[in-house]
């Protein structure tokens, strides 16, 4: 009987996430909300779904996972480890079981699970919306969809460090698409803006909230720039495929695949298949692969279409700032640093990018005096 | 941009299940290559376009991207013929009548047959080239009547290489066929050309206004097979070219097969030489 009304629950539960956000515009509305309040709120986010927040990951990281306590979950944090991507694009995914005895197999359906991602910064929201658009485009993918159309977002504002830069990719701290709910830090304590119908549905019964008027907070300035704008920087890209910042990248670079596996908008994969140790059956699945890794673009008998390292590091950056940005007039990079801060060679993506910039207006400076 | 709000959960896709074929013939036509056809279950057509290619999938091994090798229209079959060269292949080398064999496809763009309707098709076959574009010829001798002149030209390393035998014979005599061939190496029975299969080229007469190339072969065989038939003055947009690359899932997600910016499972694996030409990795 427990059983029963667990799974009614269970249905009723998915039924909900998956509803579309009604179509009438939200009315914003902006709430104070205390820090010491946040543990409670979060514990009423529990009523909706599974909620996944930074938590500390020893000493000096952080990492998404599920919420156990709420005390535990931290709003103070600059970036974490792995990107937010590895909730809706797991590093490791089964795909299909098979088995080797009769040649059949069984697809991995995923679940469609609620869940409530807290405390997320703006660029990894934005970096949802840029694989919503490479998973969801031409074929979309039902994996990858039914963990989306699950999920509800609550942001929340970040004090720059010496590696993010997203202001540079046009993305702000206070950047509130995508989400649900978003927490704004005024001083030691939050606004609470309530930004769609879902993000009303999830704050619903929680307590009586005092609405204030939407605060702007000054002085949360980005300590790295790319110099350009970022709708210029494809034409800096057009010209710079020859340039020797590239050679110095890659003399660099020890094509480890840090930065891609750290990056939030990567989503290239592989696919192998497991057999268990008694050969009669086994599982397909994909796994996260990096463009940066040597054998990336070989194909079978040999041929490695991308056999140099300068090859690969410029591949990865004209992904981020050329061939899908010509496409969609969006940097496929949103500036959260991981690359860089996570870089053991040391290399920057801001100062790679701001090197490109010196060297195509050296260039055309040289055209145009000549002309 | 594609937004979460467009796409409803019915609207996703099963990407990654094969479809459990059968290996319905088989044969060893070299020492590298087997050739299959695979029947599809309860009869189903592959509903390819010249020029396609599948995902074979093999349990336990994995998945290789596959050149369709039939022409359309075969009634629930379709023939591939694999060199054992990889992982997966090697595997397949074992497979016999009867054998199960998993595919996802068709995928990819293939030739745009409905533009090639009256010109000259030029076919430029290089090893195992021929593959993917013995699709695209028996598609021409099948409809023979709407397309001009069909020309192949076939070069292999050695007369042990040679794909395809009894149709090779079959061309070579026909008359609505001009077929040339040529081995790198020839051995004591090779009565035929040798030499690099660019020295066919300038002997050809081409109609160069209603002329089509189709170039399939080793990367090392376009830039020159290019330039040949630059020299006979034939324009970019007339060539086609179909591209090796890593093309790991097929549907576009994976990110493997990018030539720059275009993903060769999507926009490929023929391509139009003149819009790839700009593409710095194409060739």
């Amino acid at each position: 009987m427990a059983c029963a009304l667990q799974m009614l629950i269970n249905t009723m539960k998915v039924k909900q996430c998956l509803t579309d956000q009604p179509d009438k515009d939200a009315t914003m509305e902006c709430f104070s909300l205390q820090r010491t309040e946040v543990p409670a709120l979060i514990d009423h986010l529990r009523g909706f779904g599974e909620v996944i927040a930074p938590h500390h990951k020893g000493d000096v990281s952080y990492t998404f996972k599920p919420v156990q306590d709420p005390s535990d979950v931290v709003l103070d944090y600059n970036r974490t480890l792995l990107p937010l991507k590895k909730m809706f694009l797991p590093p490791v995914e089964k795909l299909m079981d098979f088995s080797l005895k009769d040649g059949t197999f069984t697809k991995n359906e995923v679940a469609i699970v609620p869940r409530v991602f807290f405390a997320i910064h703006s660029y990894e929201m934005q970096s949802i919306l840029r694989l919503d658009h490479n998973m969801l485009n031409g074929n979309a993918e039902s994996n990858y969809l039914n963990r989306r159309k699950s999920s509800r977002f609550v942001g929340i504002s970040f004090e720059p460090d010496e590696f993010h830069f997203s202001e540079s990719v046009g993305i702000a701290i206070e950047e509130m698409e995508g989400f649900d709910l978003f927490l704004n830090k005024i001083d030691d304590d939050y606004q609470l803006y309530v930004l769609t119908p879902h993000g009303e549905e999830l704050i619903k019964g929680f307590g009586d909230l005092e609405t204030v008027e939407t605060e702007i907070v000054e002085g949360r300035g980005f300590k790295k720039r790319i110099r350009y704008h970022y709708n210029r920087l494809p034409r800096v890209f057009e010209n710079s495929y020859q340039s020797h910042v590239w050679e110095d990248v890659a003399n660099r670079c020890v094509s480890c695949g840090s930065c891609t596996l750290t990056c939030p908008t990567c989503f290239c994969f592989d696919v192998s298949d497991e057999v268990t140790v008694t050969a009669e059956d086994g599982t397909r699945q994909r796994n996260w692969d990096s463009c940066m890794l040597t054998n990336f673009a070989e194909v079978a008998g040999g041929e490695n279409f991308r056999e140099k390292t300068i090859n690969r590091t410029r591949h990865r950056l004209y992904r981020k700032f050329k061939y899908i940005t010509d496409e969609q007039g969006l940097p496929w990079c949103v500036g959260c640093g991981r690359c860089t801060a996570f870089c053991p060679a040391g290399i920057s993506m801001v100062d790679t990018v701001n090197e490109l910039i010196q060297e195509d207006e050296k260039a055309q400076y040289h055209k145009n005096t000549r002309g | 941009m594609k937004r979460i709000e467009d796409v409803a959960i019915a609207d996703a896709q099963d990407l990654y299940s094969p479809i459990m074929c059968k290996v319905s013939r088989s044969k060893q036509v070299t020492a590298l290559e087997k050739f299959y056809e695979i029947e599809m279950p309860a009869g189903q057509d592959l509903g390819h376009d010249p020029g396609q290619f599948v995902e074979v999938s093999v349990f336990g091994v994995g998945e290789a991207p596959i050149s369709i090798s039939s022409a359309p229209g075969k009634k629930g079959h379709f023939d591939l013929c694999i060199r054992q060269v990889g992982m997966l292949t090697n595997v397949l080398k074992s497979y016999e009548v009867g054998d199960a064999i998993g595919i996802r496809g068709p995928f990819g763009k293939g030739y745009p047959m409905e533009k090639l309707l009256g010109k000259d098709i030029l076919v430029i076959a290089g090893g195992i080239g021929l593959v993917p574009l013995r699709s695209l010829i028996n598609y021409v001798l099948d409809n023979r009547s709407l397309f001009g002149r069909l020309i192949i030209l076939y070069g292999a390393k050695n007369p042990k290489e040679l794909l395809f035998e009894d149709e090779i014979a079959e061309w070579s005599t026909r008359d609505d066929v001009e077929f040339h061939i040529t081995v790198d190496q020839g051995d004591e029975d090779w009565t035929g050309n040798t030499g690099v299969i660019t020295t066919l080229i300038p002997g050809l007469k081409l109609d160069l206004n209603n002329t089509v190339a189709a170039i399939t072969g080793p990367p090392v065989m376009y830039k020159f097979v290019i330039m040949s038939l630059s020299s006979k003055q034939l324009p970019d947009d007339q060539i086609y070219v179909s591209l090796e690359r890593r093309m790991k899932c097929g549907v576009g997600k994976c990110g493997h097969c990018q030539i720059n910016g275009v993903y060769c499972c999507q926009e490929g694996p023929v391509f139009n030489y003149a819009e790839i030409k700009p593409m710095k990795e194409a060739f």
